[in-house]
């Protein structure tokens, strides 16, 4: 994929809500900014990792805060594009290129709004292959990119520059920020060369997340059906296996908010046998999927909840009781399966007492 | 005495109530000025019953008019919107996601001016009212009187939105004016499409409310005249003036009221059968469940309450594939009388399935006579499992409930259906809509934020309750009769402050003295 246009939104939202595995935010709003800021600037021209110069210049770019929180607080089109001329400000050096903090749900979506306006390229890439609640969980973190030399742009263009000694600061500090104003802030941070980029990335989600939209799209119908095409499309890719690995109707979902979390369990009981239960766990992003007490399926690798008449990826906010559902499993990129970044993703980081399994080893 | 109408579509019901009798039921066709059908229906019950029309205290009305307007796109008026949320939003103008046939029908002119808050109140801008006076300016200038404002955070603080409508009215004295905060919910850019269709029905629900009250009028009958809305209550006839867009939905809504007077049932599922589809809903302590997800009207997202319905495409109408393992979406609809096998016509139908299963009679069961006994038996159980399915996923909790069936297409449940704890079939379900009108009571509601560490959630509570309240009593309820039906409390993740986006929801019943109101804004 040489160029992502306006066409090509809604597919690349739709395949970003499934990447999301349950969270990430409903992309509807920053699909509507990008849409008009590719109608007025036209394209965006996406760049492959390894076609990088090693010391280009890269920053993500995205938006962080809470957004139970700044409903009402509409980001503004030129926002994006605003931080990234801050941070050029800051740094004194212009920026080669764009790349997302996470392909999950609407901040793929932003880069693409600063890269549009300053035309310049937006990185096939991001930093987490799917959607992930902390800095410190992003790839870039993990392969040793520092969060800060970071500007954070709120909605009236107050400018913060951050400059922290861990990524556990960072990210506390610019919760607290993006609480001042209003919920929501845009920033750019994790400033990296050409050459960490590529160690660092996780490559080819943005074109990847546009051609599973279309699958999606295009097989829309029952779940079943959707297992074949979609096989196909990740075991061409950067992720592993794909698996229907349940199909049933929700029995029972109950969450509640803790330590700004959105934790909880549903549980899917079987079409055929309301006795056999999977349960998903979920924190913000379904986690965790357990058979008879033992893990079937775990974060880092993908578990994805989607209609079972329609095949349209359900999200944790929105999934009840009584829906019918297929669950997906999909191998996490090899990057999540190194001993560093199992250090900040696996299970028990998240507070489940049972260790990480590949998929495919289940 | 009461009277209840429901003006849908294609069918004009009416119903005379004494308490919990009914006296007399009517069901005509609804006719093209809507007015003489209504009179027609009115005149049946009052000759049947034998009432005389001083006996008639009020008279309740449902009408799918104004959520045709919109989904037709007619009798939409010219529209300006202020959006008042600047620096905030800028290049995320109004309208920016709207179908643009429905765009081009409102022809609306916008202006995005600076103010609006925080979740904390803290202010976005300052309100310039040079800006203000500019926006005014053009549109008096394009001559639009219909005029929607929207402030981010008006739910929380609705100056922003009252200081600008006061200027307009003083430079603008006819103008119609929505005010977003009137409806509720947040979320700024549903709740401003909210507004802005409201806006638009503003000049035509002016004539549907004078044409209903004329049309009354002129059948002797001066009592009060309320309009159901999309929740199970009702709003006097003026305040729907200022309020059209709070009809939206109330048809189902009606359907599911009816379905729990005719049985009692508060905690039941209602399936409404009609020639296409079959709508679900479910009663909760006898008002429908509301839907919670992102509703869209005519292609535009909203903050409406909405019940909760799920539509499934099986009706009397819908056409049996040779197998009987599929029935519907398609359907022959009001074409069945003529379509169907049993009444002449060609396409194998769910009514004519019913016939050759000897469980209903009508049309000629003769033509039926072909339909093999494995086809009619295969067709019957798909028929069956459906909505059994449906039903379940609809189901609150994992016990089989009680259901309720409505609707001319009832008959095609002619066996039990799993998810269901008991069937009920209720007489005069036919005008369930209709008796839905005559029994709804008058609600309020109101939304805010509040942070429990600065003020007690006791305090919290009783405020947001007691502005749901004066907004039950505006809309025409008696203030000693307000009780509190609903209290939703969310916590908002992130926030360390305890904030809590407090919902509540109150009811009440008709206050006697229609001149105690007050009139809408």
């Amino acid at each position: 994929m040489k160029k992502i246009d306006v066409q090509h939104l809604d597919d690349l939202a739709l395949g970003s809500v499934f990447l999301a595995t349950g969270g990430g935010g409903d992309p509807h709003v920053p699909k509507l900014i990008a849409a008009q800021a590719l109608a007025q600037h036209g394209g965006v021209e996406v760049i492959d990792p390894v076609d990088l110069a090693d010391d280009a210049l890269v920053v993500a770019i995205g938006s962080v805060g809470a957004p139970t929180v700044s409903l009402e607080l509409l980001p503004s089109v030129d926002e994006a594009a605003k931080t990234l001329e801050a941070f050029e400000k800051q740094i004194g050096r212009s920026v080669d290129a764009v790349a997302s903090f996470e392909i999950g749900g609407g901040n793929s979506l932003i880069p693409l709004v600063a890269a549009a306006i300053r035309g310049i390229p937006v990185v096939d890439g991001d930093g987490m292959g799917r959607a992930l609640p902390e800095a410190q969980m992003m790839s870039y973190a993990i392969a040793g990119v520092q969060p800060t030399p970071a500007v954070a742009y709120d909605y009236e263009g107050n400018i913060t520059a951050f400059s922290t000694k861990t990524t556990e600061v960072y990210e506390r500090h610019i919760r607290s920020l993006a609480m001042a104003a209003g919920g929501m802030i845009t920033t750019a941070e994790h400033p990296m060369s050409g050459r960490q980029l590529k160690e660092s990335v996780i490559p080819g989600t943005l074109s990847f997340s546009v051609k599973l939209g279309r699958v999606l799209r295009e097989n829309r119908g029952a779940a079943g059906d959707l297992l074949a095409p979609l096989q196909g499309l990740f075991s061409a890719s950067i992720y592993g296996a794909c698996e229907m690995i349940f199909a049933g109707k929700v029995a029972d979902k109950a969450t509640r908010i803790v330590g700004g979390y959105d934790v909880g369990e549903a549980q899917v009981e079987a079409f055929k046998d309301p006795s056999d239960l999977l349960t998903i766990s979920i924190k913000n992003e379904y986690l965790l999927a357990t058979r008879d007490g033992k893990s079937v399926a775990s974060v880092p690798d993908l578990i994805v909840l989607v209609d079972y008449e329609t095949g349209i990826p359900i999200n944790a906010e929105r999934l009840r009781y009584g829906q019918r559902v297929a669950v997906f499993a999909v191998g996490c990129p090899a990057f999540y399966r190194t001993p560093r970044a199992l250090a900040v993703v696996a299970p028990r980081c998240f507070g489940f007492d049972v260790d990480y399994v590949p998929l495919e080893d289940h | 005495m009461r009277i209840g109408i429901d003006v849908g579509g294609t069918h004009t019901d009416a119903v005379l109530l004494d308490g919990d009798r009914i006296l007399a039921a009517t069901k005509a066709l609804t006719s093209a000025d809507v007015v003489s059908g209504v009179t027609a229906a009115l005149d049946t019950i009052l000759a049947d019953a034998a009432v005389a029309q001083d006996q008639i205290q009020t008279v309740m009305i449902g009408t799918t008019q104004f959520t045709n307007a919109i989904v037709e796109r007619r009798e939409l008026s010219p529209v300006a919107v202020i959006r008042i949320a600047l620096p905030a939003g800028a290049g995320l103008p109004p309208m920016v996601d709207w179908p643009a046939d429905i765009k081009d029908a409102l022809g609306a002119q916008v202006h995005l001016l600076h103010g609006g808050t925080l979740y904390d109140g803290w202010p976005i801008a300052e309100l310039d009212d040079q800006e203000i006076a500019a926006a005014i300016a053009a549109i008096q200038a394009a001559g639009i009187e219909n005029i929607a404002i929207a402030s981010a955070f008006s739910p929380m603080n609705a100056a922003p939105e009252e200081h600008v409508a006061a200027q307009i009215r003083a430079a603008i004295p006819h103008a119609r004016i929505t005010l977003s905060h009137h409806f509720g919910r947040l979320g700024l850019m549903e709740r401003e499409n909210a507004a802005i269709l409201n806006t638009t029905l503003l000049p035509f629900a002016d004539r549907v409310v004078t044409s209903f009250l004329s049309a009354l009028r002129t059948r002797g009958l001066a009592c009060p005249v309320y309009l159901s809305q999309n929740d199970g209550t009702l709003m006097s006839a003026d305040f729907v003036r200022a309020y059209p867009a709070l009809t939206f939905a109330s048809g189902p809504t009606n359907s599911l009221r009816g379905a729990y007077k005719l049985t009692g049932l508060e905690e039941a599922i209602v399936v409404d059968i009609g020639g296409t589809t079959s709508d679900i809903g479910v009663l909760q302590g006898g008002f429908p469940r509301e839907s919670n997800v992102v509703i869209e009207v005519g292609g535009v997202r909203t903050n409406f309450r909405m019940p909760d319905i799920l539509a499934v495409g099986l009706g009397g109408g819908s056409i049996v594939a040779p197998d009987g393992r599929t029935l519907g979406p398609q359907s022959v609809g009001h074409r069945l009388v003529t379509e169907g096998l049993v009444f002449g016509g060609s396409t194998l139908t769910a009514t004519d399935i019913l016939v050759a299963s000897g469980k209903a009679d009508v049309g000629d069961r003769a033509k039926v006579a072909g339909v093999s006994a494995d086809l009619v038996a295969t067709a019957q159980a798909t028929m069956h499992e459906m909505l059994d399915r449906h039903i379940e996923m609809m189901k609150p909790g994992g016990k089989a409930m009680p259901v309720i069936l409505v609707g001319g297409g009832a008959i095609l449940v002619s066996e039990g259906l799993a998810a269901a704890s008991q069937i009920y079939r209720p007489e005069n379900a036919g005008v369930a809509n209709a008796i839905g009108a005559a029994i709804a009571q008058i609600g309020g509601e109101a939304e805010r934020m509040v942070s429990y560490r600065t003020q007690s959630r006791e305090d919290a509570l009783h405020a947001v309750t007691a502005e749901a309240t004066a907004r039950a009593v505006g809309a025409g309820a008696a203030a000693e009769t307000i009780r509190t039906v609903d209290i939703e409390e969310t916590a908002i993740p992130y926030m360390d402050d305890a904030s809590t986006r407090v919902r509540v929801k109150v009811i009440g019943e008709i206050a006697d003295a229609p001149e105690h109101r007050e009139k809408g804004a």
